[in-house]
C-alpha cells in the first residue's frame, strides 16, 4: 500500500479507537485496534511493509497519547515484522487460528509495555495488570482482528492486493 | 561488500529505523517526553472525534426519548452540573473544616472562593497499553490551558496536556508519566501520587509512614496544579519489605474512569 494511505489509517485509527472502540469495552479493556489492523496488513503484506506500518501506526499513537514517543512505534513495528513472517512462512490468512496468534501477540505487546513501564517508572503491578486487563483486551483484540480478516478475505481484498504484487512483479 | 547492501537496502533501512526508536525512547526516559507533533495529531484526531462522539451521543439521545423530553432532560443536566459544583464546594469546606478542627483554631471565618471551572464533555478514551489519556471537547477558546487541573465532583481525573481551540487532551491520574502531590487525609502525611495504569502507587513513602489500607488520599496543593483538598484515591494495599527503608503504597483513583462522561476542567 501506498505511504499515503498508511498515514490516513493511522491518523483515522486514534479516533475511532477513542470514540468508537471506547464504549466498547469488556471489563475496562477496549479492543486495540491498531494491533488487530497491523496483524491484518502485516499478514497480507509480509515482513518489510509490515514493519513500515507498525512503525507508523505506533507512531502515530504515541503522539496522539502520554507514551513516549517512539515506544509504540517500536513494539508495534516488531509485531508489523513477525506477523509479516507468519504470514508468509507459517499462517493461512483465512484460518480461524488466527485468533489464538493475535490472543499471544496482544498479551506479549502488554506485557512487554508493562515490563518497561516497571524497568522505567518502577512500583508498576505487572501481575495485577496482566491479569486484570490484558487477558480482556488480548480476548476482544483477537476477535476483533479476526473480524477484519474475515471481512477483508470476504470483499476479496485479499484478490486485489495479490493483482497488485503481480503487476508490480511484471 | 556493496553488493552485499544494494541487496539488503530495505532490511538495513528497518534496522537502522529501529535502533533510531530504541534510542529515541531511551533518551526520553531520562530526558523527558518529547511534544513535537502533539497538536497536529490531536487537530485531526479530535476532529474526527467529535463527529464520531456527536453522532454517537445523537444515537443514544435519540434511544432515551429525547425528542420527547427536550426540555427534562436540559434541566436535568443543568442540575446535574449544579450538583457537581455543589458537591465539590461541599467537598472542599469539609476538608477547611477537617483542617480548623485539627488547629483547634477557630478564630475568624475562612471565604471560600471555587475556582472557576468549565464542564466539558469526554469525547474520546486512549487504551494504550503504556498510557492513558482522555480527549474532551473544549480547548483553549473557553479558556482552558496546559496543566490545568481536571476534576469531577469524586475527585481528581488529571491534568490538560495538550490543547487546541475546540479540544484538549487530558493526561489521566493513572498515566505512568503524572504525578500528584497529595497527603493522607487521616494523619496529613505527605507524599506523590504516581499513575501506574490501572491504579497509582505513593513514591518514596518512608517505612515508618503511618499509611494503612482504606486510608483517603487528598491533594495537598503543593504541585501547583490542583488546589488542596479535592480526593484523589484511596488506599488499597501497603506492602513493607524489612530489606528496604521504603514502602509501596498502591491506591485506587476514587473517580471511575472507565465511566467517566463529563468533568470540569479548573481554569487557574
Amino acid at each position: 500500500m501506498k505511504p499515503r494511505v498508511y498515514l490516513i489509517v493511522a491518523l483515522l485509527l486514534i479516533p475511532l479507537q477513542a470514540s468508537l472502540f471506547g464504549p466498547l469495552s469488556l471489563g475496562g479493556a477496549a479492543p486495540d485496534l491498531g494491533l488487530a489492523v497491523l496483524y491484518c496488513v502485516g499478514l497480507l503484506t509480509g515482513p518489510i511493509e509490515g514493519s513500515l506500518a507498525g512503525i507508523a501506526i505506533g507512531l502515530t499513537q504515541d503522539l496522539g497519547s502520554a507514551s513516549l514517543i517512539g515506544f509504540s512505534g517500536f513494539t508495534r513495528g516488531l509485531v508489523g515484522l513477525f506477523t509479516g513472517l507468519l504470514g508468509r512462512r507459517v499462517l493461512d490468512i483465512q484460518s480461524p487460528s488466527n485468533i489464538i496468534f493475535l490472543f499471544v501477540i496482544s498479551l506479549v505487546d502488554s506485557l512487554f509495555s508493562a515490563l518497561f513501564l516497571e524497568i522505567t517508572y518502577g512500583s508498576v503491578p505487572v501481575f495485577g495488570l496482566f491479569f486484570g486487563r490484558a487477558i480482556l483486551r488480548a480476548a476482544t483484540t483477537a476477535v476483533t482482528g479476526y473480524g477484519i480478516l474475515r471481512l477483508m478475505t470476504g470483499k476479496n481484498v485479499l484478490a486485489w492486493i495479490r493483482r497488485r504484487e503481480l503487476q508490480k512483479e511484471s | 561488500m556493496p553488493g552485499f547492501f544494494e541487496k539488503n537496502k530495505k532490511h538495513i533501512a528497518i534496522l537502522i529505523l529501529f535502533l533510531f526508536l530504541f534510542w529515541l525512547v531511551t533518551y526520553q526516559v531520562k530526558a523527558g517526553r518529547f511534544t513535537v507533533l502533539e497538536r497536529p495529531v490531536l487537530a485531526v484526531s479530535g476532529f474526527v472525534e467529535r463527529i464520531i462522539s456527536g453522532t454517537y451521543n445523537a444515537v443514544i439521545s435519540i434511544g432515551r426519548g429525547y425528542v420527547f423530553l427536550v426540555r427534562a432532560e436540559r434541566e436535568n443536566l443543568r442540575l446535574k452540573n449544579e450538583l457537581g459544583r455543589l458537591r465539590l464546594e461541599n467537598q472542599i469546606t469539609n476538608e477547611l473544616l477537617s483542617e480548623n478542627e485539627r488547629l483547634r483554631a477557630a478564630l475568624g471565618f475562612m471565604k471560600l472562593n471555587s475556582p472557576a471551572s468549565v464542564v466539558v464533555q469526554v469525547i474520546g478514551k486512549e487504551t494504550s497499553p503504556s498510557s492513558s489519556t482522555i480527549t474532551v471537547n473544549k480547548g483553549s477558546s473557553s479558556g482552558i490551558g496546559r496543566d490545568h487541573a481536571v476534576i469531577t465532583p469524586d475527585g481528581v481525573v488529571g491534568r490538560v496536556q495538550t490543547v487546541l481551540p475546540g479540544t484538549s487532551r487530558v493526561q489521566l491520574l493513572t498515566d505512568p508519566g503524572n504525578t500528584i502531590a497529595v497527603r493522607v487525609q487521616r494523619n496529613r502525611e505527605e507524599g506523590l501520587l504516581e499513575g501506574k495504569l490501572d491504579r497509582c502507587a505513593l513514591k518514596y513513602v518512608s517505612y515508618y509512614v503511618d499509611v494503612q489500607e482504606g486510608d483517603l488520599l487528598v491533594t495537598s496543593g503543593l504541585d501547583g496544579i490542583y488546589p488542596k483538598g479535592i480526593p484523589v484515591a484511596v488506599v488499597t494495599k501497603v506492602r513493607k519489605h524489612e530489606a528496604s527503608s521504603f514502602q509501596t503504597v498502591y491506591a485506587d483513583p476514587v473517580v471511575r474512569i472507565s465511566r467517566l462522561e463529563e468533568a470540569l476542567v479548573l481554569l487557574k
